[in-house]
């Protein structure tokens, strides 16, 4: 069982401030939508259609036409399956991003890894953010962050090896538990050198918990963002909103996707990793003119 | 005296309240509440449960499983046990079960020795003593199976169920533990406790459940002592 001594009540260890990636600012109350890059022939949805290189930039320039913000590029599925050593990671990985960025100078890119070699080439070859999808396993690839400049993502993934499914996880506070360990990523990134204003935390739903704790993780997201650390979430087609829906196809999951992502940005999450690009962009605005972020685009009824 | 001895699957989805509004595996939940009117009918003057933990101890027989370790909205005032323990107790009080019951857990890190030796002090006891032996086979027997797929892990369980099937006990003691962990079978603790405690008891066997629609595999075994009598009128 995963036990937390975290003491009870909101924790905000800093102010909250802008989010610096590559050479974007975004403030406080703005919205990012991370689109997802998968280089594999085998991730769960759409199977293979980002693996061709030619497609996959094509998608690239779709999902920045589209409103992302953010480009996150992966090599290995999360999902448990044949092994993908590291230098297949990176010839997946490295020579992608270089050509997005050349495509693209001012695009944020991330590489999805969780390893610290795969991470040195995907900074060098122009990436940003380096998001450590599996909770700081290994704990060089922060180092790498830093010492490329780039960005770096906190994880909690609940002590699971990368590519591993929950069995029987329990936690007696979910919640805590995610705080302990992001915020102690956290002040390891600080630690090795990652600026502030670069660094984010993620609850990752789904990884190492149930659908329940899922649930909870996002009905309690503002304690995450109370903490001051800019929170990215990652709920897109997730097995959580299949389960509550008891939707078994991932690519039927987009209206129960779109609504927790809307209950994560009211809540104050600031990032959206997120498959469907332009529904998405449309939520995220709907929820900021509610929260009086930003105004409508057009008011003229009950006022001609 | 051992009264019967089951041999109990633990998955969470056996408790109603965490699968959501689909039962799930209602015939599962059905097999192992036959499993445990079985024993209760065999008129034991004490339960006891016994399933893998983080150390060998009893828990306070009024312990039961925090529901909320899984869903956090169910929240009670349970104490937590090794949710083996808890889903054994869960199954109990679903039975109704009012009587004694001991909550035993045993180390996952514990020997064939062990285990089989508390099988064996429980048969040996003078009360009349059911034991409800929580384990389950591998959890690596698909693609989609929580461990994913370990090719091992289906002969493996073969030779298991061939040994629980056929009463052989000196087959149970002989499964390897490192094999066991590593195939996430967490069952061996329960097999070999049961082993010992029906070394040397002919026993008959009844198995209720035995099927893996999750690529883990769940086997509901019943066995009782052969010649075993009912308690002095």
């Amino acid at each position: 069982m995963n036990e937390t001594p975290a003491p009870a009540g909101p924790r905000r260890v800093r102010e909250p401030g802008v989010l610096r990636l590559g050479s974007r600012s975004f403030a406080v109350t703005d919205f990012a939508v991370m689109a997802i890059v998968n280089r594999t022939p085998d991730s769960f949805y759409a199977p293979g259609k980002t693996w061709d290189h030619t497609a996959a930039l094509e998608y690239v320039d779709e999902a920045i036409a589209a409103g992302a913000h953010i480009v996150d590029i992966g090599g290995v599925p999360a999902h448990p399956g044949d092994e993908v050593a590291a230098a297949e990671e990176i010839r997946r990985t490295a020579p992608f991003i270089a050509a997005v960025r050349s495509a693209h100078p001012d695009l944020v890119i991330s590489i999805d890894t969780w390893r610290h070699e795969v991470g040195r080439e995907a900074c060098a070859a122009g990436a940003d953010l380096v998001n450590d999808s599996w909770g700081g396993w290994d704990k060089e690839l922060v180092t790498a962050a830093a010492e490329f400049g780039a960005g770096y993502v906190c994880t909690h993934v609940g002590n699971q090896p990368p590519r591993t499914r929950p069995f029987r996880v329990t936690y007696q506070d979910v919640v805590a538990e995610v705080l302990t360990w992001t915020l102690s990523l956290a002040q390891r990134a600080l630690d090795a050198g990652v600026e502030p204003a670069r660094i984010l935390i993620d609850p990752a739903h789904d990884f190492g918990k149930n659908t329940w704790h899922s649930l909870e993780i996002t009905r309690r997201l503002d304690e995450m963002v109370a903490t001051g650390w800019p929170v990215l979430v990652s709920v897109s087609d997730k097995d959580f909103i299949g389960e509550t829906l008891d939707s078994a196809d991932p690519e039927e999951r987009l209206t129960g996707t779109l609504a927790a992502m809307s209950i994560c940005a009211w809540q104050g999450a600031r990032v959206f990793r997120v498959h469907s690009i332009p529904e998405a962009v449309e939520t995220l605005k709907t929820v900021a003119a509610v929260r009086g972020d930003i105004s409508p685009e057009r008011v003229v009824r009950g006022e001609a | 005296m051992i009264t019967a001895v089951g041999l109990c699957p633990w998955p969470p989805v056996l408790v109603r309240e965490l699968t959501g509004t689909d039962p799930v595996l209602p015939e599962l939940r059905h097999a192992c509440a036959k499993l445990v009117d079985a024993l209760i009918s065999t008129a034991p003057e004490v339960i006891f449960v016994v399933g893998p933990g983080p150390g060998t101890r009893t828990w306070a027989a009024d312990s039961h499983l925090d529901l909320s370790l899984f869903a956090p909205l169910r929240r009670t005032s349970a104490s937590s046990l090794p949710t083996p323990l808890g889903i054994g107790s869960y199954l109990l009080d679903q039975a109704q079960y009012e009587g004694r019951r001991v909550l035993q857990a045993v180390s996952t890190l514990a020997s064939v020795g062990t285990c089989a030796g508390l099988g064996h002090r429980l048969a040996t006891a003078s009360d009349r003593i059911a034991l409800l032996a929580m384990g389950d086979g591998s959890a690596r027997r698909s693609l989609k199976a929580p461990g994913y797929l370990d090719t091992r892990a289906r002969p493996f369980d073969a030779t298991v169920i061939e040994a629980l099937e056929s009463a052989d006990f000196r087959a149970l003691e002989r499964v390897s533990a490192d094999l066991a962990r590593d195939l996430m079978a967490s069952g061996r603790i329960a097999w070999q406790t049961i082993a010992g405690a029906l070394r040397s008891v002919p026993a008959t066997v009844e198995v209720l459940y035995k099927d893996d629609p999750f690529g883990v595999l769940y086997f509901a075994g019943l066995y009782r002592p052969a010649g075993a009598v009912g308690p002095e009128a």
